[in-house]
């Protein structure tokens, strides 16, 4: 519980230096508290969307050989690490939605909470594709010895695409619509982006597409790396 | 004859640093991709901290007392503190936890060496270390952007960057080391990278109490703002003895209770 009220106070303290740094009241037509408010919530939206424990348990799983125990289970490898993620996912977020809401309140943010549902359906919804990815990047293991750092790399690939760094409305025009057009976004920007007043409801529903889209491909992805690790597995960890 | 002895200590810490070195890079190279990928991740995140600032600067002229060539060369400073650290001391302290608590520790204390040293120096990351030479171009480039660099005041930094780094890991240290009391010490380390990230910002943005507090307490501050300042600006010489002492000063008192940590801690099940 420490942690993210931490995290919250830094990203105050950092906000609050760049405009201070900046020596203007707006930056690309949003003041003060549209930031901290963006930036509150996109840190607790950001710990929500990642994944590294599971990611690591799965490739854990397939370097030890331990997998096996689960082959044998009536459901699959995706499905079994979908559940428990999602399950401590759901806990996480209801305990620490109190840290945004009482940041909002107490320094008095810019949040419309009746958008808070819809942004955090958006979010559950976009877990899939995160552990879609996940399952990717373990399905690696079949085939290399040593991938933990693939973990890393996609997560600061999603961390930099995701808008918790800096809105991506704030991107020049080109660079703005790539990344809105691809899934990562839901990650970051576009919930929080829709909860602090940043984006109204098309925006979200822009985020609905492109996560279908997503997971759609990366499911693909993923099965056919599923399918090609377990030609290849022998039983007896990779 | 203390003299001696010291030397001869000296050397053969050197021996064994250079044996680590050896041995990590035969590690590293095992796994190729692993080492390539390692590569890769830290240009991603230098790239994420190049990104956030241009961003910036596409809608202001100035951040804190830097325009945008000043802030680069505060950048280029940031990615080669972080790539010693990292080659050094990173994968050493991210396990340290682990190795406290599953008892790995105590063989390291039946060693006739400091177990500080060897928790803290016993992998070298050898990937990083051509990230070493990525930071350095940036760094070399920014500064060369600058239109009246003193380029005497390069110098500067042969002081601040070792300071920089050996702060970034006492404070590590210090966190990990916590470890010692609590099992899971997991959140601890999240909140390790959220001050570290202060540090990654010129200390001039940040209000006085919080810019005294990353040049003091917590002297993230010490990272690159400070070694940013010997080029960028005037010679503060009063601000660079005290980052000397400071850091001289950090690293005995890491030292001293980590001592003090090990006389309280009785095994693995502590």
């Amino acid at each position: 519980m420490i942690a993210p009220v931490v995290t919250s106070l830094i990203e105050v303290a950092v906000w609050t230096g760049i405009f201070r740094g900046l020596q203007a009241t707006t930056l690309g037509g949003f003041g003060l508290d549209n930031y901290l408010a963006y930036a509150i919530w996109g840190s607790f939206v950001a710990r929500i969307s990642v994944t590294w424990n599971y990611e690591s348990k799965m490739i854990e799983e397939i370097e030890s050989g331990s997998i096996n125990v689960l082959l044998s289970r009536p459901t699959t490898f995706y499905e079994y690490y979908l559940f428990q993620f999602f399950g401590y996912k759901v806990v996480t977020t209801f305990v620490s939605l109190l840290v945004p809401l009482t940041a909002a309140y107490w320094f008095d943010l810019p949040v419309f909470l009746d958008r808070l549902p819809l942004a955090l359906l958006l979010i559950f919804y976009y877990l899939i594709l995160v552990h879609t990815l996940s399952f990717c990047v373990a399905t690696i293991a079949f085939h290399l010895n040593r991938v933990h750092s693939f973990t890393v790399a996609k997560n600061l690939s999603l961390w930099l695409l995701s808008g918790e760094l800096i809105p991506l409305d704030l991107l020049p025009d080109f660079w703005r619509g790539i990344l809105l057009n691809l899934p990562f976004a839901n990650a970051v920007y576009i919930p929080v982006g829709y909860i602090t007043g940043r984006g109204d409801i098309s925006l979200l529903q822009q985020g609905f597409m492109t996560t279908t889209i997503g997971i759609v491909f990366f499911g693909l992805l993923a099965r056919l790396s599923w399918q090609s690790g377990i030609r290849v597995y022998t039983g007896t960890g990779a | 004859m203390r003299l001696a002895r010291l030397r001869f200590t000296l050397q053969k810490y050197l021996r064994l640093y250079y044996a680590f070195f050896k041995a990590s890079f035969v590690a590293d190279l095992e796994f190729r991709a692993n080492f390539i990928t390692r590569i890769i991740t830290d240009v991603i995140w230098y790239g994420a901290q190049i990104f956030t600032f241009e961003v910036l600067f596409l809608h202001t002229n100035k951040l804190g007392d830097w325009n945008v060539d000043q802030t680069r060369v505060f950048l280029g400073i940031v990615f080669v503190v972080d790539a010693f650290y990292m080659i050094m001391f990173h994968d050493n302290l991210d396990r340290m936890n682990t190795s406290i608590r599953k008892g790995d520790l105590d063989l390291l204390l039946v060693k006739p060496v400091s177990s500080q040293f060897m928790l803290s120096c016993q992998r070298i990351s050898t990937a990083m270390i051509g990230n070493l030479g990525i930071g350095t171009a940036w760094l070399i480039w920014s500064i060369a952007q600058l239109p009246d660099v003193q380029w005497i005041n390069l110098l500067w930094l042969l002081l601040l960057l070792p300071c920089g780094v050996l702060a970034v890991y006492c404070l590590r240290f210090l966190f990990s080391a916590s470890a010692l009391i609590f099992t899971q010490a997991e959140s601890v380390m999240y909140l390790w990278y959220q001050i570290y990230r202060l540090g990654l910002r010129p200390d001039s943005i940040y209000v006085p109490w919080l810019r005294f507090a990353i040049l003091t307490i917590m002297p993230v501050g010490f990272i690159a703002s400070v070694p940013a300042r010997a080029i960028l600006e005037p010679a503060s010489y009063g601000l660079f003895a005290w980052v000397l002492l400071w850091t001289v000063g950090l690293m005995i008192f890491t030292s001293w209770l980590w001592q003090l940590g090990l006389k309280k801690y009785s095994s693995a099940s502590s």
